[in-house]
């Protein structure tokens, strides 16, 4: 459904939402379709060489997630600007310990619009953003601007 | 370490078409879907994006950080150019300002340079920075985007 200018107030909450927990073959997979292909984020030999225990996800899947979060309540062609920054790194869910690992790798997008302006003869909107864990954990913050009709 | 003599660089200009199965596959991969029937349909269906008012098959919003790694030898070599260690990299920040659409089959047109290089906090604790400015330009001459990609070095 498409949301207009004026149906949005400040304070109004973006819709949360949930990815799946993140499995080492969404890591494979975004390696692929970005070309991302920092071994930091598949090859668990890497990993062990620079002594760290687990590989990570890219935090730009991570944002990717929250724009994909973005456009299912804001359409894609109305964004005029989007910027995170990333807070911490996240380890995928081990599929032999689903139950102890997966709230680490779900992450949670939610939002806020805490400005309504006109701009360059548009109505925007200035929502901030906040990509957290199951676990509370902060991954990234950051903002968007859409117009909107 | 990141190298103060980078400021100001500017990458060779890269000019590659948006390839429609690419804009797919991204679109499958951060929405966390299996195949494509399971993503919005503006991103596979020239008629459906049409209708939803897009000029042809959009790109998602952080598709255009692709560019990054489809050129100059991708992140290992750009790593290297910029004087920073891998194993080091961290990616700390990055924002799109959105001028115009890209849409599949546009042909694009990318600058990047180093805007900035600086040593953060003091000591053990001092990271290096490396700020990149990336302008992509489609085949009208249009900015239809802007990037900023903020880099760590721990």
């Amino acid at each position: 459904m498409a949301v207009n200018y004026d149906d949005i107030e400040v304070g109004n909450k973006m819709p949360v939402y949930t990815s799946a927990p993140i499995t080492r073959t969404h890591l494979v997979r975004y390696a692929g379709a970005s070309g991302d292909f920092n071994p930091l984020h598949h090859d668990e030999t890497f990993i062990k060489m620079i002594g760290s225990k687990n590989v990570i996800a890219h935090g730009m899947l991570i944002m990717g997630i929250v724009g994909e979060a973005i456009t299912s309540w804001i359409e894609n062609k109305y964004l005029r600007r989007f910027n995170t920054r990333f807070l911490s790194m996240t380890e995928p869910a081990d599929l032999d310990d689903m139950e102890n690992t997966k709230d680490r790798a779900t992450i949670i997008v939610s939002g806020e619009v805490v400005k309504k302006y006109e701009e360059n003869g548009e109505k925007r909107i200035l929502c901030d953003i906040i990509a957290q864990d199951a676990l509370g954990s902060k991954k990234l913050s950051g903002f968007f601007i859409a117009a909107l009709p | 370490m990141a190298d103060k003599s980078k400021l100001g660089m500017e990458f060779p200009a890269y000019t590659f078409t948006v390839e429609k199965d690419k804009i797919i596959e991204f679109a499958i991969a951060v929405s966390q879907k299996e195949n494509k029937e399971q993503i919005n349909p503006i991103y596979y269906d020239e008629e459906a994006a049409k209708k939803a008012g897009y000029q042809g098959i959009p790109v998602p919003p952080t598709f255009p950080t692709c560019t990054f790694f489809w050129t100059g030898g991708g992140l290992v070599a750009l790593t290297k150019t910029l004087g920073i260690d891998i194993n080091k990299l961290l990616h700390r920040e990055e924002e799109y300002e959105y001028f115009g659409s890209i849409s599949a089959g546009d042909v694009i047109t990318r600058k990047m340079k180093v805007i900035d290089v600086l040593k953060k906090g003091n000591g053990n604790k001092s990271v290096e920075v490396t700020v990149l400015e990336t302008d992509l330009i489609n085949q009208r001459g249009e900015l239809v985007l802007k990037s900023r990609t903020r880099l760590l070095e721990r």
